[in-house]
């Protein structure tokens, strides 16, 4: 009998990783302090969570099964819906936020002659990545409060009559928390789109030139196709990031006005922490594990379907 | 699962042994950890003419008793009194006594992180002479209202708050108003003049369980006896509230129980609206507007007067109370003074910790030593020494007098209050949340002007129903029997 050409005998896959194993072991070695690290701190509260979901546990005496009833709960509770309803708002416009104001910087940046002006703007936009949020948020506060910097600015230039109890009104209480932080240029993503310009060859760039695709043109046509690795990573994780969202909500308006800005994730929050029911929470905290990988999921699938 | 086991078996045996105690630690030696709030001996960072030294005294004076046993005060501070009760109990290292309010002992905070007490309370006090029953020293309305629905308590009370209007009297002068304003219209005047002067009379969240009592004790005062005797004790218990919801009589079907809101609205329109939907948990941020001045008036509690005097206040500070009102706000009146309808349990309020929330609980003697010491603080004596030490909350039990000791603030209208019988009707405990977050929520929509009352009415009833409703089902009561 003659061998195939091209045709391997077959080999275990299990002996494979053994091979594999013992072959790489001391490097395994050093990755596992990490890997226990991981598990104990990320992997372990998440089993907890999805094992705990389906129970009435207090956060201190020996949880009961109680089937899906949290879920059951969860889902036909008109102020998660409420809720979820602000999270999509929050989630559509917070993506609007995460990409187009970093873009636009990064653009205007990378196109400034000179590298020390690009440095200096870079840094200039970058700087404020070293203040707290908390602080920010205190400060946005105290803007919107309606003695607060934006009411006297709207005063001072002769718009009183836009002048708002921004917090304190259901209609604009959730606006007020998305757009707090003007002018939105997040640092992190700003840098990644920055890098992402940088990445691009020079070539690429004199051809397009050549082609006649300058300005604005060739940002969509060149750039945008080229960014797509980094903007797809910035939409999944500002997906994530909104959908996990509760601090302004928690510091500035506690929810309300009534459940105005109230998000699912606060709600979860307050569930744990003001009522002590964590079987509950947990449930909203496992739909909210659902969401996000269901949303990441379809996000990847559309970046991935448009090429 | 023989851990569970074991656990379960000290937890119910917790109030046996607390109820078998002789009045002497037992043979255990070793230190009990306490966390005193507001009571807290020797406390860093507090001015030293303001440290307190009572509760350590009564410690020595404990210490050399007993030879060998340490008493010993959490001296940090604890921003979330909850959350800490939670996540030490989690951890099994709850303090072994510890400042918590009864409400929360027997609402939100789960089961097994405090002792019932009951038993106890039932037996005599050696510490106390004569005493046959502990709880005989105690006063009978506030051990009724902290009573637990399965009959436990779970805290061992001895003063409340006394809630008064503060004010500012430079802002008022201001304003040309000399004299604190003594009824509804003279309040309103005063707003509507701070206010006009570009100085916010109120600046806070107005709290619906504060604000509520001094209006429905007054309207309901006639009814005072049935809405607090469904359950034969004194004073308005949870389940004496979730019968009157179920009757339909502290409901919105009563005309009485929502007509005061515009009353209220009247007051409040004159305030900015920052705070009016906020959680009460603001109020601590609303707090620094009146320290800074920006406000000219605040509703809190006889504690606030110290940390006052720790912000630094130096402006003058007056009080007045909650006015009478007249046939002119509201045809419910019924003249009652109310002034002090808002009690506050106060600062001292112990719980005790079990052997699950507590892991060194589990020592042998240790639950009687730990009760022992209950006992020799828990004397009319003690609570004395410590509340005019202290100067800011008003002892309960008979026989202690209040003592204010509030710099030189004058306490004249919160020391005329308490002169005043206890008498308070609320909706706001008969299910976790109800007062302080549901009904609190519509109440700041209605005022803030964002829906109306009939709208109110509506939400407040479903919120309401909703409440006794969990009453019922968790505690097992047919509210239709009473």
């Amino acid at each position: 009998m003659t061998a195939v050409p091209g045709f391997r005998p077959g080999s275990s896959p299990r002996r494979d990783t053994l091979a594999r194993l013992r072959r790489g072991w001391p490097a395994y070695l050093f990755l596992l302090p990490t890997l226990l690290l991981v598990g104990y701190f990320s992997y372990y509260p998440a089993y907890i969570a999805v094992t705990r979901a389906f129970t009435d546990w207090d956060g201190l005496n020996v949880p009961n099964f109680t089937g899906v009833e949290n879920f059951q709960r969860a889902v036909s509770d008109p102020v998660m819906g409420q809720a979820t309803l602000n999270m999509a708002i929050w989630v559509v416009l917070g993506l609007i936020l995460a990409l187009l104001p970093p873009l636009l910087i990064s653009e205007l940046i990378f196109h400034l002659r000179g590298r020390r002006r690009q440095y200096a703007y870079r840094t200039l936009f970058v700087i404020p990545i070293v203040i707290p949020s908390l602080v920010l948020l205190l400060v946005w506060g105290s803007f919107y409060r309606s003695d607060g910097l934006l009411n006297t600015l709207l005063g001072s230039v002769g718009l009183g009559g836009l002048r708002h109890d921004w917090l304190s009104d259901p209609g604009t209480a959730l606006y007020s928390l998305i757009f707090l932080g003007f002018p939105y240029v997040d640092a992190f993503n700003f840098l990644l789109l920055y890098a992402g310009l940088q990445g691009i060859p020079q070539d690429v760039f004199d051809a397009a030139k050549i082609d006649g695709a300058t300005g604005w043109r060739r940002v969509l046509r060149v750039d945008l196709p080229l960014l797509r690795p980094q903007l797809g990573l910035i939409a999944v994780l500002a997906i994530i990031g909104n959908v996990q969202y509760f601090i302004s909500p928690l510091v500035l308006t506690s929810g309300g006005p009534g459940f105005a800005t109230t998000v699912p994730a606060l709600l979860m929050y307050f569930t744990a922490t003001r009522d002590g029911e964590y079987g509950y929470a947990m449930a909203i905290a496992v739909l909210l594990m659902i969401l996000v990988v269901a949303l990441t999921g379809l996000s990847r699938w559309i970046s991935r379907g448009s090429r | 699962m023989n851990r569970r086991l074991t656990l379960t078996a000290l937890i119910l045996a917790a109030p046996a042994l607390a109820s078998t105690a002789e009045a002497a630690p037992g043979s255990w030696r070793g230190t009990i950890y306490m966390s005193a709030a507001d009571y807290a001996p020797n406390f860093p960072g507090v001015k030293k003419e303001s440290q307190l030294k009572v509760f350590q005294q009564i410690a020595d004076e404990y210490e050399k008793l007993y030879p060998g046993i340490k008493i010993r005060f959490h001296n940090q501070p604890i921003p979330d009194t909850n959350t800490m009760i939670r996540v030490k109990a989690a951890a099994g290292e709850l303090f072994d006594v510890y400042w918590a309010q009864a409400y929360s002992l027997n609402s939100t905070l789960p089961k097994g992180v405090a002792v019932d007490l009951a038993p106890a309370f039932k037996q005599p006090n050696a510490y106390i002479p004569g005493n046959k029953a502990w709880q005989d020293v105690m006063d009978k309305a506030q051990l009724a209202e902290g009573r637990n629905p399965s009959g436990a308590v779970y805290t061992l009370s001895g003063d409340k708050v006394a809630y008064t209007i503060f004010y500012n009297k430079d802002l008022l002068k201001k304003v040309g108003i000399t004299k604190a304003p003594a009824t509804w219209p003279e309040l309103i005047a005063a707003s509507k003049k701070l206010q006009a002067a570009g100085i916010f009379p109120m600046h806070a969240v107005p709290a619906y369980p504060w604000w509520s009592r001094h209006f429905l004790t007054d309207f309901y005062s006639k009814d005072y006896a049935k809405l607090t005797g469904y359950d034969g004790l004194p004073g308005q218990s949870p389940l004496d509230e979730a019968v009157a919801i179920h009757k339909g009589i502290l409901t919105p079907k009563d005309d009485r129980f929502m007509s005061w809101w515009p009353v209220m609205k009247q007051f409040t329109d004159t305030w900015p609206k920052d705070y009016l939907t906020a959680d009460p948990a603001k109020n601590y941020d609303a707090f620094q507007d009146f320290v800074g001045q920006k406000e000219a008036m605040l509703y809190e509690g006889s504690y606030k007067v110290r940390e006052m005097l720790d912000a630094g206040v130096k402006f003058p500070v007056g009080a007045f109370n909650f006015p009478k009102l007249s046939k002119n706000e509201s045809k419910y009146t019924t003249g009652v003074n109310t002034a002090n309808a808002y009690s506050g349990t106060g600062g001292f309020q112990f719980a005790m910790s079990t052997p699950l929330a507590n892991k060194t609980m589990r020592e042998k003697g240790k639950p009687e030593a730990v009760l022992d010491w209950m006992r020799f603080f828990g004397t009319p004596k003690n609570l004395q020494r410590l509340t005019t030490e202290q100067g800011t909350y008003a002892p309960t039990w008979p026989g202690t007098s209040v003592k204010l000791a509030l710099s030189n603030f004058d306490s004249g209208a919160i020391t005329s209050q308490i002169k005043l019988p206890e008498r308070s009707i609320g909706a706001q405990t008969a299910s976790a949340n109800l007062g302080w977050v549901d009904m609190q929520r519509i109440f700041g929509l209605y005022l803030s002007g964002n829906i109306t009352l009939d709208q109110a009415k509506a939400q407040a009833q479903t919120v309401l129903d909703r409440a006794a409703q969990d009453y019922a089902r968790k505690n097992k009561v047919d509210l239709s029997k009473y």
